[in-house]
């Protein structure tokens, strides 16, 4: 992360130079850069991917086989009530943890690496050096909050560690063990191994990233009608608009499966339709951005759903419900 | 891009507006969700804030659901015979609603634009000149009639919430048909390279 911080600080300050500049400068040693972040980035998501892989290896639920009879049954109890069962305790292949590689801080370097290699595309796409310059400002702005606020290297995965500390303390009774089986497995079952959260949260993670790059576009458009700019921020809020959707519409049967079917009004599920609306909205909009008053409306709009897009990310934080990370 | 002053545009408008309105309708549920602690309450109380919502909610998702069944036609019809049939439309929502309620006027219109959809994607498929589309290129009109297509069929499976049977079935093909839409419309010059094998394609099949 020190690595990263240090690009991003040089990254930073060649952005405020070009943006008070006239004339480009620096220019190919803040691609150099650039890509250099993009590629510490990168490496950091493969350490991630080995310590997920090193979880799943070395931290399986072995139950001592005096409770394996009980554990059983209990589970038969437990899924005589409910749609969707748990699988029951299988001594020869115990449940291990398949952990996503978006959750708690690791999310925010997942969001922020999309970002970066979104931006690196865009950094090649157009020559103009303030837009550039807004891209990698951008970018430094968010390496500096994984370093300051959540580090996936310092701390990782704090909260999942936390629940399992207790299950790998030494001298237990075989009660307390099996208590914590009965209490970790539903949440390895329905939540860390959910086949959904391989797709949700990442495509939505993808369409934050594109719909950063849009606000950027949508910014410059206020300020420059630019023809290009506005054509390649069209390219990101097409593939933010179908990552959104897909990855929405791919809640929807997880969210049948693990709630049931009173979260109609969760406030997540508000202001994640809200965003939506505004995006089509945008989309819209944006076919008759050859007026001069839509072509800021339009813009308007780009920003209002980058605004929007924090506001459902921050909605996790403040509101209560099914979504909440309090 | 576009002209503005069209019957596009006006409808487009009017979408916006409506949306905006559920906008604040559901920032204002999100308040009252958290400041009442409805996550606190016992499950009848919370189904009775969800119906609650669905109250206020509901005549903004009524004029969403007639501006939809507005701007299916279009595609299919010249200006004139438009506003007659729209006219037709609306009357034949308001008498349904009023004989068997507004749930079964609503469910009129939507099974109306499901099958007039229908009747534009198979247009479509079969490259019909005669449609009103403002985009041209093949796969881009089929994409937009998937797209819409998927959007009627969501808004009906919601109708249908009750019948598990047909209701997860629906929802994928909701998916689907929005997922290929989107892939055609958006990335229209991809599939064709994709379809012709990356020969050399008509101007008209992309536009």
């Amino acid at each position: 992360m020190t690595v990263l911080l240090v690009l991003a600080i040089a990254l930073a300050f060649s952005a405020l130079l070009n943006l008070c500049s006239a004339k480009p400068l620096h220019q190919r040693v803040s691609t150099f850069i650039l890509a250099a972040i993009i590629f510490a980035f990168m490496a950091g998501f493969l350490w991630i991917c080995w310590f997920h892989w090193q979880i799943y290896l070395k931290m399986p639920l072995e139950v001592p086989i005096q409770l394996i009879d009980w554990i059983n049954r209990q589970l038969e109890m437990m899924n005589r009530s409910s749609e969707y069962g748990l699988q029951l305790y299988n001594a020869s292949s115990p449940p291990r943890y398949k952990i996503p590689l978006w959750i708690e801080n690791e999310k925010y370097y997942f969001w922020f690496m999309c970002y970066g290699i979104m931006a690196f595309g865009a950094h090649f796409r157009v020559q103009s050096h303030r837009f550039r310059a807004l891209l990698h400002l951008f970018l430094a702005a968010q390496v500096v909050i994984l370093y300051l606020w959540v580090d996936p290297f310092k701390a990782p995965l704090p909260q999942f560690l936390n629940e399992i500390a207790p299950w790998h303390k030494a001298d237990q009774s075989l009660m307390a063990k099996a208590g914590y089986f009965l209490r970790l497995y539903p949440k390895m079952v329905f939540y860390y191994n959910a086949e959904y959260m391989w797709f949700h949260p990442p495509l939505l993670f993808i369409s934050y990233g594109a719909i950063t790059i849009i606000f950027i576009t949508s910014v410059f458009m206020l300020f420059k009608r630019d023809l290009a700019i506005e054509k390649m921020g069209y390219e990101y809020a097409k593939l933010g608009f179908f990552m959104l959707t897909l990855g929405m519409l791919l809640g929807y049967p997880w969210a049948l499966k693990a709630w049931g079917p009173n979260w109609w009004w969760d406030p997540k599920i508000c202001s994640s339709l809200m965003m939506w609306a505004v995006f089509s909205t945008y989309l819209h909009t944006r076919l008759y951005a050859n007026k001069k008053t839509m072509w800021y409306f339009t813009s308007l709009l780009g920003i209002i759903c980058f605004l929007a897009m924090i506001f459902t990310f921050l909605t996790s934080f403040y509101f209560p419900g099914e979504h909440t990370f309090q | 891009m576009k002209r503005k002053s069209s019957y596009d545009f006006y409808l487009i408008i009017a979408t916006t507006v409506v949306l905006f309105a559920i906008s604040l309708i559901s920032i204002y549920g999100m308040f009252y969700f958290k400041f009442a602690q409805i996550h606190q309450m016992a499950p009848p109380l919370k189904i009775a804030y969800m119906n609650r919502m669905n109250e206020v909610v509901a005549p903004f998702i009524i004029c969403l659901i007639l501006l939809l069944g507005i701007c299916i036609p279009k595609r299919l019809l010249p200006i004139v015979w438009l506003h007659r049939i729209t006219a037709i439309l609306l009357t034949c929502v308001v008498v349904t609603g009023f004989i068997s309620g507004v749930k079964a006027g609503l469910f009129f219109m939507l099974a109306a634009s499901l099958v007039l959809q229908i009747i534009v994607l198979f247009m479509v498929l079969i490259g019909s000149k005669s449609l009103h589309f403002h985009k041209k290129g093949y796969w881009v009109r089929l994409g937009s009639s998937l797209i819409h297509l998927g959007l009627i069929i969501f808004i009906l499976d919601l109708f249908l919430y009750g019948h598990k049977t047909y209701h997860l079935v629906l929802f994928w093909v909701t998916t689907g048909a929005t997922i290929l839409g989107m892939v055609f419309c958006f990335y229209a010059e991809s599939v064709v390279n994709f379809v012709t094998g990356g020969k050399q394609v008509s101007e008209e099949s992309l536009m």
